[in-house]
């Protein structure tokens, strides 16, 4: 009923254009802080109206007319750009990106509502998260490779800046770490897409056109390139042992920065492994299977691990980021329909799920002055609306059923048992484990007796600003844990379609 | 049979420059209006840009050729085509950007009327050197340049360093190109020709010469290497950068150091082209080495200035990453075109990095790090503009630096197959050294952006010097955001080189 919604809208450049006017108007009108929050707040909203009309017009499973193609991205748009390079500026979505694109806008959205008491410079702070918006989109629906690099680049700057001036005390140290690892995984990237780009000599850069073309190269190729494509993506998802940038770049961070951060820029580097590295080179993406496994494997159990220790609320957050981005990795590593369709699902909930915990540790630091877990203990009792929120957060990233991280972290591990067999037992392990480092932090931070380590009296609930968009986190969180079909069955469209291409579905 | 009337028309451009050049000494006598003397050299340097862009361009080249002379006439000893236009309209640029943003910066200096007839002359020696088809013509511009840049280094006579700076410059300069000349006799010999072309085919391996080329290449290579600062012929040029006048610094490193290119680029690609298995290795080596080295060091400086001739050092190493890459059939004109773009757009963003020194210390603010604490409360724009040059240099999308790099790189990785697969290590350095980089130019940002100022209140730049500063940035941004033509008057240029 809404297929025609959106028929000859440019939909996808409009969701890249408007936070980039809105960036310009903040950093050119923005001259009170009332001014500059509106602004932003508008122009980073209107792409998720966007954003749900681009999912209600968007066609999949039996709705499909006949002779229309799933293999053709929707929403398409194509320009040329420059010609002698072969560059044109192409953007289009499919399953894949969809679950992406949709929580793009929303966390910037609610990251600029929970920064309202942001005061020191507020037009660069303001200003900079749209910028990321725009980055972080076209990400998501770009289709050229050069075009998808710069947008790609575009994102660090931002982030940069972000850790480095609204940043913690250490935040000269983690913001240069952060950019030069990102930069420089970004830039091995670069030359995976270079060396495609060559190989297949066809004066494009189109990842449709090279994605036709890229899985007849040979298989020594196919597996450089892809090493080159996994050191790029893994070190931005990040995969142990590269992850080292993550936990300083977070606990510096302030909390929105942190909340796209971990929602949205890991998500990069999945998204990157599922829609260029794995369809372009499948002989490459077979070879590197097992290693892609390990590595996910140890990712998530290593970090669980070093979850159980931190005495920081949000460094454990951090680390628990590394370990659920391992269930991505892992997924993919089946290359499988299940394992694929789950990989990309675990990335919408992660999305989710991660920006409630930040958020939680954004609210504790501001409200108590630390997040050290050992001086926190029964903040409950001043903070009941955070409390509930939080635990809503925790027990969601613990995976429990009825919540949007059960269901894909379940067929990940039904995949790794289709794929593997027993050696399931290896990566299940971390479900204890997950639950015993969420529930004793819960535990020993927000009940028991109140905490005489630190002065409580001026302790009050989450601002309005702060619990609203945790509450509107936590109702998604609940609407995808009960319905995972409403994304699982889009995304599977675009699964089944890279799977055909790999020679398995 | 070329008659005079048909030679002086070829070297217009130059006879342009060289006569607006003469007149500023007498300007700065008579008119005592020493803002005056660079408008007029502004001239100069435009009507020659502007006359450069009408021959470049296809649409209107002929208007140019039926203006000036009847038919382009063909010399032994000059070229005129894409490349040496676009190259010389590279040079006017930055020229032109020097003498606008120059007159605040030494208003406390005498001798004006020098200052601006020595930067035409430098000027006109770096266009000499990118029309040439002769080993003597390049020779000739070399020291045209270099000798006007010699005493402009040493502008500022009551600044020591600035005096020890032109000495330095001066002797290292002279020992240079004792070398070059040399090289060049050797060369001579061996090919029985100075014109490069005829060089180019009588030069060839295996012959009885061979010896004696290899000797030239090598005296080349060190000549040559000196002029563009390459690692291990790099040491004077930080020592230079810094003590020069900021302004001259931005010539040396936008303009003087391309012009070494430009005479690369003829030399290997058009004489020594048959004997390439002799140097392309070689030069291949410096190439890793000069980038490697001028990004390591420029890492510990604290002189945004000094830190700045580092970075000339190391993007000199990527445009090297041309020549040896060139050497493959069939991506040549790519290659070299990666280079000249490069050329462009380095231009761009380190006269405009550099300029903003000279925008801080007309203020009366240093060129240490420290000094650019808080710029972006005092000066926004200027701090804006700095952080779009570094993040340019350092190859971060979409802007000018990304682009040349990209193709610069691409090429070699385009290049890397059979006997030539260790170009790959040519674009693996690059990438890893453009990496590395980032670390001290965002320094700087941080530096502008995170640091608090020192010192309350805006600074009130000159508008002129403002001026310029915002050129270079739109040049930079411009670049960026539409290389589409720039590529393509790259490509021409690289196939007006190549194919002759």
């Amino acid at each position: 009923m809404f297929e025609d919604l959106l028929q000859g809208m440019p939909v996808l450049t409009l969701m890249i254009l408007f936070p980039l006017i809105g960036a310009i108007l903040v950093f050119t009108v923005g001259r009170s802080m009332t001014v500059i929050r509106w602004l932003s707040l508008i122009f980073s909203g209107i792409p998720i109206i966007l954003s749900i009309l681009v999912l209600l017009a968007f066609q999949w499973g039996e709705a499909l007319p006949a002779g229309e193609n799933f293999a053709d991205p929707q929403f398409y748009e194509s320009y040329q750009w420059i010609p002698s390079l072969g560059v044109s500026y192409t953007v289009g979505i499919d399953g894949i990106s969809l679950p992406l694109l949709l929580i793009t806008p929303l966390l910037t959205f609610l990251s600029i509502l929970f920064s309202w008491d942001v005061t020191t410079r507020p037009r660069e702070y303001f200003g900079l998260m749209l910028i990321m918006q725009v980055g972080i989109t076209g990400v998501f629906v770009l289709l050229d490779y050069f075009v998808f690099y710069i947008f790609w680049e575009i994102v660090l700057i931002p982030m940069y800046f972000l850790i480095g001036i609204w940043g913690g005390p250490n935040k000269d140290y983690a913001a240069i770490k952060f950019f030069i690892y990102t930069h420089v995984a970004s830039l091995v990237m670069l030359l995976a897409i270079m060396a495609i780009y060559f190989q297949a000599g066809a004066n494009t850069f189109s990842m449709i056109e090279l994605g036709h073309i890229a899985p007849g190269f040979a298989t020594t190729f196919q597996i450089i390139a892809f090493g080159a494509f996994l050191f790029g993506f893994g070190v931005k998802m990040p995969m142990v042992p590269f992850h080292t940038w993550l936990p300083d770049a977070h606990v510096e961070a302030p909390t929105a920065g942190s909340v796209l951060l971990a929602g949205l820029l890991l998500k990069m580097g999945g998204y990157g492994l599922i829609r260029v590295a794995i369809p372009t080179l499948p002989e490459g993406a077979s070879a590197f299977s097992p290693l892609m496994a390990v590595i996910g494997i140890v990712s998530i159990l290593y970090a669980a691990i070093v979850c159980l220790a931190q005495r920081d609320l949000k460094k454990m957050v951090a680390y628990s980021s590394v370990s659920h981005m391992g269930f991505v990795m892992v997924g993919f590593a089946t290359l499988g329909p299940v394992g694929m369709i789950a990989g990309v699902f675990q990335m919408f909930a992660h999305g989710l799920v991660t920006a409630v915990l930040f958020m939680s540790c954004g609210v504790v630091q501001h409200h108590c002055g630390t997040r050290i877990i050992q001086s926190l203990g029964g903040i409950s009792q001043k903070m009941p609306k955070l409390a509930t929120l939080m635990t809503a957060g925790f027990l969601a990233s613990l995976g429990l059923p009825g919540l949007v991280s059960f269901p894909a972290e379940f067929m990940i591990f039904y995949s790794i048992f289709q794929s593997w067999g027993l050696w399931i037992l290896v990566p299940i392990a971390s479900v204890a484990i997950t639950a015993g480092y969420y529930l004793w932090a819960l535990q020993r931070s927000m009940f028991g007796p109140l905490t005489t380590r630190i002065d409580t009296t001026e302790i009050h609930d989450a601002n309005w600003y702060e619990a609203v968009p945790m509450a509107i986190l936590v109702a998604l969180i609940s609407l995808f844990g009960i319905f995972p079909s409403i994304m699982m069955s889009r995304i599977g469209d675009a699964v089944s379609i890279i799977l055909s291409g790999l020679g398995v579905g | 049979m070329t008659t005079t009337i048909e030679y002086f028309s070829v070297m217009l451009p130059q006879i342009i420059l060289l006569l607006f050049a003469l007149v500023c000494p007498a300007l700065d006598l008579w008119l005592k209006m020493r803002r005056g003397i660079a408008y007029w050299a502004m001239i100069g340097l435009g009507i020659v840009g502007i006359l450069e862009t009408l021959a470049l361009v296809p649409e209107t080249r002929g208007l140019v050729t039926f203006l000036f002379w009847a038919s382009p006439p063909a010399t032994q000893v000059f070229e005129i085509g894409a490349f040496s236009e676009l190259f010389t309209i590279v040079f006017v640029f930055v020229g032109g950007l020097v003498a606008y943003a120059s007159p605040p910066y030494i208003k406390d200096e005498k001798h004006h009327g020098e200052y601006y007839a020595l930067l035409l002359i430098a000027v006109t020696g770096m266009s000499f050197v990118a029309t040439a088809a002769d080993l003597i013509v390049i020779f000739v511009g070399l020291e045209i340049a270099g000798i006007s840049s010699y005493a402009l280094t040493g502008f500022q006579k009551t600044v020591k360093r600035s005096t020890e700076a032109a000495m330095k410059y001066f002797i290292v300069g002279g020992f240079s190109s004792a070398i070059t000349l040399f090289a060049f006799s050797m060369i001579y010999g061996a090919g029985g020709s100075t014109n490069l072309r005829q060089l180019g085919s009588s030069i060839i391996a295996g012959g009885p010469f061979d010896p004696i080329v290899l000797l030239g290449i090598a005296l080349v290579i060190v000549g040559l290497g000196f002029k563009i600062a390459a690692v291990p012929f790099h040491m004077w040029a930080p020592d230079v950068y810094e003590g020069a006048p900021t302004t001259i610094s931005a010539l040396l490193a936008a303009g003087s150091k391309k012009m070494g290119v430009a005479a690369l680029f003829k030399l290997f690609l058009v004489a020594l082209i048959a004997v390439k298995v002799e140097w392309d290795v070689a030069i291949g080596i410096i190439a890793i080495l000069t980038m490697t080295v001028g990004n390591v060091i420029a890492l510990q400086q604290t002189s945004v200035k000094r830190m700045l001739a580092y970075s000339s050092i190391a993007q000199a190493g990527y445009i090297l990453i041309a020549i040896p890459v060139a050497a493959v059939p069939g991506i040549a004109d790519y290659a070299v075109a990666g280079g000249i773009l490069h050329v462009i757009t380095h231009a761009a963003m380190k006269s405009g990095a550099f300029l903003v020194l000279v925008a801080l210390a007309v203020v009366g603010l240093g060129e240490d790090l420290r000094d650019f604490n808080g710029l972006s409360k005092r000066s926004p724009v200027l701090a804006f503009a700095m952080a779009i040059f570094v993040l340019s240099l350092a190859g971060i999308p979409p802007l000018a630096g990304f682009y040349s790099k990209f193709v610069l790189f691409s090429a070699a990785v385009f290049g890397a197959a059979g006997e030539y697969s260790w170009l790959i290590w040519l674009a693996v350095a690059g990438i890893l050294n453009s990496a590395l980089s980032l670390f001290y130019y965002a320094k700087i940002i941080k530096y502008m952006y995170v640091n608090p100022a020192e010192q309350p209140g805006k600074l009130k730049i000159p508008a002129s010097v403002m001026l310029v500063v915002l050129i270079a940035m739109i040049a930079t941004i411009l670049i960026g955001v539409y290389p589409e033509p720039f590529l393509e008057a790259a490509l021409g240029a690289a196939g007006a080189l190549l194919g002759g």
